[in-house]
């Protein structure tokens, strides 16, 4: 901007009204604070002062007793669900990671033939010759049962477990001697990423 | 429209609230511990805990004896848990379990410091009816040479019927002849056919050896180029 150019006049009152000193009251300061004393306190509903209000409570020696026990009670599960003996806190983590994975060199099929059979399990040192942890899973025709199972390499001995109480082993496997129990088992030798 | 009835604290009514709170926490803390002990036998089930104390005092005591020898326990906690599944009684599963420490044992006599998994196999061997003295010769081994498939041809054949002098002389011979696995594992499965079909067991055994092809063995008790004995100690 020049100074040969000629301003609006609104402008230029703006600018006189901008560049006028403010006077201000001395007294202004105290008359608001004034203000603000005189002004009642908000006052409380009814159910604020119901929940504040000051009570007695009456309870029987055992009564009281026993809901100390139960609060303390509900403070021990709270704090062994939600840390570690370590004092770590637990995280709940999705159920595969928190099972240990078996350590496995290869992943083993294991065939039957039993067509007249309704279940059949398998069973080994690698499930702890357990017949519920493996159940075989009978092919869509003809009576071949089949599981496929992670194996760490080494010997495994198993046996398959007919309608839960017919053991029977593997004939197409090598067996192994009578633990002393009455039947011969399978035997099967994992390599890393082979098996027998 | 409802109405509730407010009850002064500290009245009778006041007080039947209080005992349900009572009641309330401690269904909630009864709940809490059933469903964790639940659970920590869910994820961590102890199967030989099936057996009754004696016997599984017993089972632990044999499974520490077997550790202190540096032996595989785990052999030993397998027969039992096998038993178990078997629904054998607690004297049959002991006996099993004193019968697969002490073949360890003399495993490990026998064969000096090999891999956990050989001496299973040289105990289920010694268990199918071989002597110590026919494992002796396997003591001497090629460097990284593995028995554990000639252990298992061989109790195999044991069980199957071949006499336990005759898959002794011919598993031996083979691996004197430098039989592999794969080699093992063909003899298993034509003398197994051979059985299946009706032959003798000892017969088909001599047969199919006859059949299998092999290098000439080396001189009686001369370790060959590149064996070595194991004589670590225990």
């Amino acid at each position: 901007m020049t100074d040969s150019e000629q301003l609006h006049p609104y402008v230029e009152w703006i600018i006189r009204e901008a560049r006028r000193p403010v006077v201000t009251d001395p007294d202004a300061r105290d008359r608001v604070i004034e203000a603000i004393r005189v002004e009642p306190l908000p006052r409380r509903t009814a159910v604020v002062r119901r929940i504040f209000a000051p009570r007695v409570f009456r309870l029987s020696p055992v009564t009281g007793a026993l809901l100390a026990a139960g609060l303390v009670g509900i403070g021990v599960i709270a704090g062994a669900v939600s840390f570690n003996r370590d004092g770590r806190v637990a995280v709940e983590q999705p159920s595969v990671a928190a099972k240990p994975l078996p350590v496995s060199d290869t992943i083993v099929k294991f065939v039957f033939f039993a067509p007249r059979a309704q279940q059949v399990s398998l069973v080994g040192d690698f499930n702890d010759w357990d017949i519920a942890k493996t159940p075989m899973n009978r092919s869509a025709r003809g009576g071949l049962w089949s599981v496929t199972v992670p194996l760490s390499a080494g010997r495994h001995v198993y046996a398959f477990v007919v309608d839960g109480s017919s053991w029977s082993a593997d004939p197409s496997a090598p067996f192994a001697p009578d633990d002393g129990f009455g039947h011969a088992n399978s035997v099967k030798l994992v390599g890393r990423g082979s098996s027998l | 429209m409802m109405r509730f009835r407010r009850t002064p604290f500290g009245a009778p009514g006041s007080r039947r609230v209080s005992v349900r709170a009572v009641r309330a926490a401690v269904l909630v803390f009864g709940a809490s511990v059933t469903l964790r002990t639940l659970r920590a036998q869910e994820t961590e089930p102890d199967r030989l805990a099936r057996l009754d104390a004696n016997t599984r005092f017993t089972i632990h005591v044999l499974m520490d004896s077997a550790e202190m020898a540096g032996l595989p326990s785990s052999a030993l906690r397998s027969i039992a848990l096998q038993g178990i599944s078997l629904k054998a009684d607690s004297k049959t599963i002991v006996a099993a379990v004193r019968q697969e420490l002490a073949n360890l044992r003399t495993a490990r006599t026998t064969l000096g410091p090999v891999e956990p998994e050989e001496l299973t196999a040289a105990a289920a061997l010694l268990h199918a009816g071989a002597k110590p003295g026919q494992l002796e010769k396997f003591r001497v081994r090629q460097r990284g040479r593995s028995d554990l498939q000639a252990f298992t041809i061989w109790a195999d054949l044991i069980t199957r019927g071949v006499p336990s002098e005759d898959a002794s002389s011919a598993i031996t011979k083979l691996w004197d002849d430098g039989a592999d696995d794969a080699t093992f594992l063909s003899l298993w499965n034509n003398v197994q056919s051979d059985i299946l079909r009706g032959l003798n067991p000892g017969a088909a055994l001599q047969a199919r050896v006859r059949e299998t092809p092999g290098r000439p063995p080396t001189a009686k008790g001369q370790p060959p180029e590149g064996q070595q004995e194991n004589t670590r100690s225990e």
